[in-house]
């Protein structure tokens, strides 16, 4: 048991497309982050800092600058603010694969961020929630003990599944939760606090796969997407602007498209929304264009994709439509739409719970703040659930809480008084080894 | 116990009040609370024998929540006298966002100490408690 109620924990949720982190017991995170780094091989370095001084360019002097990141062969950027500049030979790297952790230097770089530079707080005063995919393995969760006890040195540490926590912060213990987030959705029962492994329903289409189809549906109708660092905004005359384009040959692909996707990912939240019926190319051809002023100053104007990128969610064939997305045919082909997937993860579930959960089904995550999603997913349903089952489909009102329910959950979990007897502690891990984490957090 | 459960205590009162509800039939309803100063549940009000369902969801707060049992008295088809016991968790949408993640974490640790419960709903506005979807649970 660990007693220590006087300091709050720490409860960090480290999702596929953005990171989140705070103090327990607050009503939303400190820190919010994306999940990627920014990586440069320290060979890389030394000759780009070698051809500059040759060609005498020196834009950017400030380039090896460094940071405390080092991390042997080469050196990690994280946080918002180090991915916002640009260095040459930067390339942008997810620790995750297929949605779980591959490289666990970076989740370490990107914890660290959190606790050091964000909350400044030393992880070894406070015990630490760790939110963690629904399906999860065994090996994953023993390595976070792990680390967060060897390397952290933290008193006291628990790992909650996120579904469960987004079904208790909506005031459920049982229920279906569709959980769209950056990287994928996951639609997980989760049975009096329990979820149900074999019936966790996943696809690869997240608010980023969204993002993708608008950037190459945007591309191909002529328009060009400026990263941020690629120009320069001078004012003429007051109200008058010139652009010049700045030339950067040592920016990596990879972070060319990580800032465009900044931009395309703000014209998605801004302009699209689901429509109330299965998208149509001929029946939408006529919708009045919405404006959006890109940060160059041209003004673009979208149409009919403001309606069919979101139904992607719930059509994925439509990704043969989007010129440019060839590559993603298979596997838009291989996905099933939202209301489907419900239908299957609930047909997996025990006949006895199955009414129950089309009664509350729980929308949470990133994505699911488009607006009319849940309107459309309810309309959906409704048509191909059984007669006799009660669909009711919940979010929450409140932008903020749709968008960080694990988060909070984990942020109220950690901070109920009686939580304190639930923690896995540093004692227990020391008698015990990592593996306990299974027996203390199932 | 072990999943991300609240670790909330039970009071030795509630099992009381529901073994008196549920063998000697003394209550109609019981409502039970969350004291998070104490970290017990305990029971916050009692439901006479006679009293109706609107009472019982009556007892129940619009925007804060509950647990609840209610002792259901039916005839079945061959008109046969029976009764069932309901627990209930209240979770109204415009309760707290605290106070659902505290209800819902502590539930089932709190449902296996009511030893008798024979249907189980959970609840967000008074449509998902309606007289008629407790008949329709019945059989």
């Amino acid at each position: 048991m660990y007693g220590g109620d006087e300091v709050s924990a720490i409860v960090i949720d480290l999702g596929s497309h953005t990171c989140k982190a705070g103090y327990a017991g607050e009503d939303a995170p400190k820190a919010v982050f994306p999940s990627v780094v920014g990586s440069i091989d320290q060979m890389d370095v030394d000759d780009s800092g070698n051809a500059e001084r040759n060609s005498g360019s020196g834009v950017d002097s400030k380039n090896n600058v460094d940071s405390n990141k080092g991390k042997g062969k080469r050196k990690l950027y994280v946080g918002t603010q180090s991915l916002g500049y640009r260095r040459d030979h930067m390339e942008v790297l997810s620790p995750f694969k297929d949605g779980i952790v591959a490289d666990w230097d970076i989740v370490d770089s990107i914890w660290d961020h959190a606790l050091r530079e964000c909350l400044l707080v030393d992880p070894k005063e406070h015990p630490m929630l760790l939110a963690e995919p629904s399906s999860n393995t065994q090996q994953q969760r023993e390595r976070a003990a792990e680390l967060m006890f060897e390397k952290y040195k933290v008193p006291a540490l628990f790992l909650a599944k996120n579904a469960v926590l987004t079904s208790f912060a909506l005031g459920r213990a049982t229920s279906l939760v569709v959980d769209c987030g950056g990287g994928s959705t996951t639609v997980a029962p989760v049975h009096d606090g329990y979820v149900l492994q074999k019936a966790v329903v996943t696809s690869p289409i997240g608010g980023e796969f969204l993002t993708n189809c608008l950037m190459k549906s945007l591309e191909s109708k002529g328009i060009t997407i400026r990263p941020r660092y690629s120009f320069k905004r001078k004012e003429n005359r007051p109200g008058e602007f010139q652009i010049v384009d700045l030339d950067f040959p040592n920016t990596t692909e990879s972070y060319k498209l990580f800032s465009q996707r900044v931009i395309v990912s703000d014209i998605k939240e801004c302009v699209s929304r689901a429509p109330d019926t299965p998208y149509d190319e001929s029946a939408y051809s006529n919708i009045p264009m919405t404006p959006y002023e890109l940060p160059d100053g041209q003004t673009i104007e979208i149409g009919a994709d403001r309606f069919k990128i979101p139904d992607v969610l719930f059509n994925p064939s439509l990704v043969q439509t989007i010129p440019g997305m060839e590559n993603y045919v298979d596997i838009a082909s291989s996905c099933r739409g939202l209301p489907q997937m419900v239908i299957e993860s609930i047909n997996r579930c025990d006949v006895d719970i199955r009414r129950e959960l089309f009664s509350s089904i729980l929308l949470a995550g990133g994505t699911a703040s488009m607006q009319q999603l849940k309107e459309r997913l309810e309309k959906d349903l409704l048509e191909e659930s059984p007669q006799a089952a009660r669909v009711k489909v919940v979010a929450s009102g409140n932008a903020t809480e749709r968008r960080f329910s694990v988060w909070i959950g984990g942020s109220i979990l950690a901070s109920l008084g009686s939580f304190q007897q639930m923690w896995f502690s540093k004692s227990e891990y020391e008698e015990h080894g990592a593996s306990y984490i299974q027996r203390k957090c199932p | 116990m072990a999943n991300s459960s609240s670790g909330m205590a039970v009071n030795d009162d509630c099992k009381l009040k529901f073994m008196e509800l549920k063998a000697k039939r003394s209550y109609r309803f019981i409502v039970f609370k969350i004291e998070e100063k104490i970290q017990q549940v305990t029971v916050e009000k009692l439901g006479e024998p006679n009293e109706s369902y609107e009472h019982f969801t009556d007892s129940l707060p619009a925007n804060e929540c509950r647990y609840a049992v209610y002792d259901f008295d039916f005839t079945t088809e061959e008109n046969v006298q029976k009764s069932k016991i309901f627990f209930i968790a209240w979770a109204p949408d415009t309760s707290r966002i605290r106070s659902k993640m505290l209800y819902a974490s502590s539930k089932d640790r709190f449902r296996r100490e009511l030893d008798g419960v024979q249907v189980e709903l959970q609840a967000t506005d008074p449509s998902e408690m309606s007289m008629d979807i407790i008949k329709s649970r019945v059989f």
